[in-house]
């Protein structure tokens, strides 16, 4: 499976944690197909951020590619 | 859809079908294809649409007799176009651009006897087929009754041009010939087939009755042997030369490949044509006339001539509808789409988003002169897709949420009126009014409580609409089920909606029920006494469900009169009024779509608006317009606000609004301790009025927000943005991860942004 990154520096760090983000492959689904994606994490608790230019842009576009198959 | 089906509801559009210029010239020549590239100065595209059709243009362009020009739109409303001045023009001028191609040699011979304008065209349709034309004619010359022009008509030379084009095409010509008895027999039998043009001197000669051909065969009764051409009791027509040597070449044709000479021959010659245009408004220009006449048009006259050309089609439905215009096709092509979408087994089906943007509100219908049924098409496959699993879940979940809220425990009720154990009527105000006005709500009901006997009772809810529109047939079929029951254990009363929507379904589909719109009872009843009507004269924005309830309309007009309300009509109104885009869910499912079909309805006049139906109301008044609904008159707000600057309530306040009704209704009217909110709701909420704006865009509710921020805090999961300070935290309470940038401040929590999505991320419930 390739995977795709839409890591790039982020301001937001886990409050809980007290951590930086880290760039780290996780597995999101959608429509039962999963996508092996590069995305900035908690090193800790593993929190996953998605910022807004990414849910409102390639994840919608996606998301609704994948509502027309 | 079946196939069948399909091929019904595509012959019922008639926007493909062919202009009358076209449908009345015997060899359908694409008049107005030729007329818009005229217009455009476009020569060579010009010459092309001739050539493509006529046979010799360069002859027939000079003197086509244009029977087109009689059933031109424009002689409805004044002069026709002048098309055989224009077509002179564009083959004086243009040199030939199309050449058709001639067809390998396939065998057959074909005899041609005569040389006429019949002969040569059927000459030349064969030779281009592959056939081997031979033209015998007893002339010197071709060309027949052709030769009788004036030289200044049609000069010799160009009547030379045409001997070229046969020769050209590998036309065998024999002049001189002498035609007797015997002549027939021998071409007869040293040839497959024979065209005799009756515009030949000595046919008599031949001794075979060429008078009465088959009118669509032409043919004798010589086996093999077909005739046409020459003159008729109508005198001598060019483009019946043209269109007897065309269809005796077919007929030939047809004989030489053994098939049926009859099949499927209807549209060839002059035919009737169903295409619908609009000429109201068209303004009756004067037919542009040649400084001077012999010479004929010059390129500045011919261009002002051809631009009189009115391009003749129907686009009735689409020049209206912001749906059609949107997805820029007419239903035909759009029904082929949805055919074809409903076939894919694998791979994108691109024509979901058009399926479930249309507002399903028959407009388009009322005004297709075949009453094109595109609504009920959109609507069955939505449940069809419903049904084979392909709809598109995010289509429709939110408005179906919307309504689940309606129907459930903050937000639905059922009562006898307080102190009462019996209804002789229900109210039902909708859930788009107890959503959109409230207090409206509690007031009308209050009236009626006051006027009418027997009982009024009060039914909070939804009719179920949005789950029909969506294609959820059985949420549909279970919600009209309940409510059905529940108007039961009231006993039966009859049912006063508000709504026109919710009027329209009981009326279609629970006919067990009793229903009367609440105009048509406030229209016989007392109306309130401080009723206010504003001194400007307004427009009245029918909602598209009443459509075809003239009845009710009237009653609305009638009550607007009563309260002394002037108003200003227009013409897309009643039957023909637009939809706001809220029907057919199609706000929901294309967003921006929703807000054009919106501003398309309140662009219909400049008066202030007046609608009567809440969802006509908010969603025009969230495009700016100063729109307000009759009953903020009948029933004026204690606040003395200006219903005209009544802001859109959004989908959240709509929440708000019904929850908080129901809440004001039990315990002030029935003495009823109101449902207790979950949670989560004591969250108190800071939000712009632009970000509030943004969210109902999103589809995102401020209850999803305080789930997000409710969840964050408790648990501390969230991201923190140490410089401002702000924290971000998600939640997926279904199907929906929302996120959301807020800060605790002393009002509550500052929400700064908010923002979806479906996918799933780890951790998540599926």
């Amino acid at each position: 499976m390739s995977t795709f990154s839409f890591i790039s520096e982020t301001a937001w760090r886990c409050a809980s944690c007290n951590k930086e983000l880290h760039p780290r492959k996780v597995n999101v689904e959608y429509m039962g197909s999963v996508f092996n994606v590069e995305l900035m994490v908690c090193p800790v608790c593993g929190f996953v951020l998605i910022p807004e230019n990414l849910a409102l842009g390639k994840m919608l576009e996606v998301e609704q590619l994948l509502e027309d198959k | 859809m079946e196939q069948q089906q399909l091929r019904k509801l595509e012959a019922t559009c008639i926007q493909e079908e062919s202009p009358q210029c076209s449908a009345a010239c015997p060899i359908h020549i694409d008049v107005r294809a030729f007329m818009a590239c005229l217009a455009g100065k476009d020569w060579r595209g010009a010459r092309r649409v001739l050539d493509r059709t006529m046979p010799f243009a360069d002859i027939v362009g000079r003197i086509c007799d244009e029977p087109c020009r009689q059933a031109c739109k424009r002689s409805e409303i004044g002069d026709p176009l002048a098309v055989h001045r224009l077509e002179r023009f564009c083959v004086t001028t243009q040199p030939m651009v199309l050449r058709s191609p001639r067809l390998p040699a396939k065998g057959g011979s074909v005899a041609v006897i005569g040389s006429g304008l019949a002969a040569m065209t059927a000459a030349l349709d064969l030779a281009r087929k592959g056939r081997t034309a031979v033209m015998l004619t007893s002339d010197e010359q071709i060309g027949g009754s052709l030769r009788q022009y004036a030289e200044e008509m049609l000069p010799a030379q160009v009547l030379a041009v045409g001997v070229e084009t046969l020769y050209s095409y590998g036309v065998i010509l024999h002049f001189g010939c002498s035609l007797n008895q015997e002549f027939l027999a021998t071409v007869r039998q040293d040839h497959d087939a024979v065209f005799l043009d009756r515009d030949c001197r000595g046919l008599a000669t031949l001794a075979v009755d060429c008078t009465q051909p088959d009118p669509v065969t032409l043919a004798i009764g010589l086996d093999g042997c077909f005739a046409g051409g020459g003159s008729t009791a109508n005198g001598f027509s060019v483009m019946k030369q043209v269109e007897d040597g065309r269809r005796a070449a077919l007929s030939i044709e047809r004989y030489l490949q053994k098939v049926s000479l009859t099949a499927q021959r209807e549209r060839e010659g002059v035919c009737p044509t169903r295409l619908f245009t609009q000429i109201a408004g068209i303004p009756p220009l004067s037919e542009v006339l040649p400084a001077d006449p012999a010479a004929g048009y010059t390129a500045r006259e011919a261009v002002a001539e051809a631009a009189r050309c009115i391009q003749c089609e129907c686009m009735e439905c689409v020049k209206q509808c912001a749906f059609l215009q949107e997805f820029n096709d007419y239903p035909k092509r759009l029904v082929r789409k949805i055919y074809n979408n409903e076939a894919i087994v694998q791979g994108t089906r691109t024509a979901n988003k058009m399926i479930n943007s249309c507002m399903l509100c028959g407009q388009c219908t009322v005004i297709c002169p075949h009453d094109f049924p595109l609504n009920t098409v959109c609507r069955t496959t939505r449940a069809n897709m419903v049904a084979s699993a392909t709809m598109p879940p995010s289509a429709h979940e939110f408005a179906l949420q919307d309504m689940e809220f309606s129907l459930g425990t903050f937000a639905a009720l059922a009562r006898h009126q307080p102190g009462r154990d019996s209804s002789r009527l229900l109210f039902f105000p909708g859930c788009q009014l107890a959503g959109s006005a409230p207090q409206t709500v509690e007031q009308t009901y209050l009236h009626l409580t006051r006027h009418l006997d027997g009982g009024v009772g009060l039914m909070l809810g939804c009719c179920g609409i949005p789950a029909h529109w969506s294609g959820r047939q059985e949420l549909f079929h279970r919600t009209m089920q309940t409510l059905v029951a529940e108007v039961g254990r009231l006993g039966d009363p009859l049912i006063v909606t508000a709504c026109s929507s919710c009027y329209t379904v009981f009326k279609e589909f629970a006919p067990q029920l009793t229903v009367q719109s609440l105009w048509q009872l406030l229209d016989k009843m007392e109306l309130p006494a401080n009723a206010a009507a504003p001194p400007q004269p307004m427009a009245i924005h029918d909602p598209c469900t009443v459509r075809h309830e003239p009845q009710i309309r009237a009653s609305v007009r009638n009550i607007i009169k009563k309260i002394g309300i002037s108003t200003e009509e227009h013409p897309y109104a009643g039957e023909l009024t637009d939809c706001c885009g809220y029907g057919g869910l199609m706000q929901f499912a294309n967003v921006p779509l929703g807000e054009k079909a919106a501003r398309a309805k309140a662009r219909r006049s400049e008066c202030d608006g007046l609608a009567y139906c809440a969802m006509c109301r908010d969603n025009m008044a969230a495009t700016g317009r100063r729109v307000a609904h009759l009953l903020d008159y009948l029933f004026p707000a204690a606040s003395r606000q200006d219903p005209l600057l009544r802001p859109n309530p959004g989908f959240s306040g709509r929440h708000e609004n019904r929850a908080r009704l129901k809440q004001h209704l039990l315990t002030t009217l029935w003495q009823e301790e109101p449902p207790m909110n979950p949670a989560h709701k004591e969250i108190k909420l800071v939000i712009a009025p632009q970000l509030m704006e943004l969210l109902d865009k999103r589809h995102i509710l401020e209850d999803d927000i305080r789930k997000v921020i409710g969840q964050a805090e408790q648990s501390g999961r969230r991201l923190v943005d140490p410089e401002n300070g702000h924290f971000l935290a998600s939640y997926r309470p279904v199907r929906v991860t929302y996120w959301v940038e807020y800060q605790p401040g002393r009002q509550g929590f500052i929400v700064h942004n908010a923002y979806s999505h479906r996918m799933i991320l780890p951790g998540e419930a599926k």
